[in-house]
């Protein structure tokens, strides 16, 4: 669950003299979406998103010669002079709980991931937080699938659910209880066999019906 | 002499049979037993022509799956290993022969066709195909017998367009995965969604890459999907796709388990459906392929329903077939002969 499993490494990096131009060019042609803008030592000093880039150059309603005096203003000015500061970054030995919460709170894209030093040691994104919880889940590993089923409401639901998969021999990867908002009680499971109907059987016969959701 | 119409190819083998895999597993030999039992005696009984398959041949083989894997699965059987790969997958002695056999089965269907013996063809094989990966036993499947038949089809007889229709409710990962780069063969699969079913593949968004991109469709429905679902896709994207895609030869993935009594899928088909899916394969092939026409069954768990919606579907094709006369075939046969 440790972020330094999950963030992108070495981070692309941008000194804050590299041009507005420069900068737009590096992101396009990399398909991302944020530069940590680094001093010589590598220590953090701001970010600049696509976003930032975008509102930085001139609108196409200008007339065409006050455009492209504003490109050629652009293809001079140093990233610093649009970086945002102060921002939010991740220390390596944060969780993917950690980012998830920071990224939902704040509504941004990407992390900067710091060593103890202010020094980048990563990046971690939305795209990675998708694919590490993808990863959890096991979403799309090819033979599996995942059943709902009712919490029977008695005693040790995960213990008896286990035990009679195993004792049937069914393979199982992924065990989650949750309540659902309306007061259900579900359990997910990820099964590795084609035999779904044989694990709905074993399934029934320790109390647990298949949740079918409206 | 003339006649009224040609018969409808099917693919028996007894063979098929001794790919034991043991008490309790849903596929097991009883499904052809019960479909050869209902083709004999049943409705369509005069109007079939039943032919025995043949073994698939190590190079039509290994278009599809690694030589390395034939070896392991031949291996795995002779030595009495119980399964390939993972417990769905039981296997005996006689599983490997048997599975050479089911794989070459679209081949024998195929030269038949091609010999305008028949006016469709359906192979009711054992074990299916249409998991097997190019190196892995899945989902009770060792050969992909469609894929395997896709490129005989291309090699052989030069037909480059091929459409590989599977309806079975599971996707068929392995047909998939072995054409989505290649944009000759398009594959369109129909199935339960796979948030919530086996194998947990088939994304809506997934639609080929490379040169491939654009030939594969995964047309996904929710549990409880009924005929009227899948009579909308058909009208809305598979009808579009045919005529985008104008296929020399068509090959349809025939599993019978998203039947609403069938407990291997969460889809809710009718029996009748069967049959008007019968009657669409036959008139997309009268349209863009005349006479090259072949159904390979894939899945099907009910032993009270899969005969029934076999022949349900296999009456589908019948009935949209125009008569003809032994002269009428003789000119299309002049007419085609590449």
């Amino acid at each position: 669950m440790k972020i330094s499993q999950h963030m992108t490494r070495p981070a692309v990096t941008v000194p804050p003299e590299l041009t507005i131009s420069e900068a737009r060019e590096l992101l396009r042609s990399h398909h991302f979406r944020h530069l940590p803008v680094v001093d010589g030592e590598g220590t953090l000093l701001g970010i600049v998103t696509d976003r930032d880039l975008r509102s930085a150059y001139p609108s196409t309603i200008l007339e065409e010669a006050e455009g492209k005096a504003r490109l050629q203003d652009l293809a001079r000015t140093p990233v610093s002079s649009i970086m945002s500061q102060g921002i939010f970054t991740l220390s390596a030995a944060a969780t993917l709980d950690d980012a998830l919460l920071l990224l939902d709170r704040e509504q941004i894209g990407a992390l900067p991931v710091v060593d103890e030093g202010g020094k980048v040691v990563g990046i971690f994104s939305i795209r990675d937080l998708m694919r590490a919880y993808r990863n959890l889940f096991g979403l799309g590993e090819r033979g599996s699938a995942m059943l709902s089923l009712l919490d029977d409401g008695r005693p040790r639901p995960l213990s008896r659910l286990c035990a009679a998969l195993e004792q049937a021999d069914i393979h199982f990867n992924r065990l989650l209880k949750t309540q659902t908002e309306d007061g259900h009680k579900i359990i997910y499971l990820r099964v590795n066999t084609y035999n779904l109907a044989a694990v709905h059987k074993v399934a029934a016969a320790a109390g647990f019906e298949p949740h079918r959701e409206e | 002499m003339p006649r009224l119409s040609q018969p409808l190819l099917v693919i028996q083998d007894q063979h098929f049979l001794q790919h034991d895999t043991g008490p309790d597993h849903p596929e097991g030999s009883w499904r052809l037993t019960a479909i050869a039992q209902r083709l004999r005696t049943g409705l369509l009984a005069d109007r079939v022509a039943i032919f025995p398959s043949r073994s698939a041949r190590r190079q039509e083989l290994t278009a599809i799956h690694d030589e390395n894997y034939l070896l392991r699965f031949e291996e795995a059987a002779l030595t009495g290993r119980s399964y390939l790969d993972h417990p769905d997958n039981q296997i005996c002695y006689d599983s490997y022969q048997a599975a050479l056999l089911a794989a070459g089965a679209g081949p024998a269907a195929i030269d038949l066709l091609e010999a305008r013996q028949g006016c469709a063809a359906f192979a009711a094989v054992r074990p299916p195909g249409h998991h097997a990966e190019r190196a892995m036993a899945l989902g009770f499947c060792f050969f992909n017998n469609a894929a395997v038949a896709a490129r005989y089809w291309q090699n052989r007889y030069q037909r480059r367009r091929l459409m590989i229709i599977d309806w079975d409710a599971h996707h068929g990962n392995g047909i998939q995965a072995a054409f989505e780069e290649d944009p000759e063969v398009f594959y369109l699969s129909i199935h339960e969604h796979p948030t919530w079913s086996f194998p947990g593949t088939g994304w809506g968004e997934e639609r080929g890459s490379g040169s491939g991109r654009g030939t594969t469709l995964n047309l996904p429905l929710p549990p409880g999907s009924d005929d009227a679902a899948v009579l909308r896709l058909v009208s809305e994207k598979v009808e579009p796709a045919l005529a985008q895609f104008q296929p020399q030869a068509l090959i349809i993935g025939a599993g019978f388990d998203g039947h609403r009594d069938d407990d291997m899928s969460g889809l809710a088909y009718s029996s009748q459906l069967y049959g008007r899916l019968g009657r669409l394969a036959a008139s997309w092939a009268g349209r863009y392929c005349p006479g090259r026409l072949l159904t390979l069954l894939e899945g099907g768990y009910r032993p009270d329903i899969l005969p029934l919606t076999v022949e349900n579907y296999l009456a589908g094709l019948l009935a949209e077939q125009p008569p003809t006369t032994d002269s009428q075939t003789d000119s299309n046969q002049q007419r085609e002969m590449p």
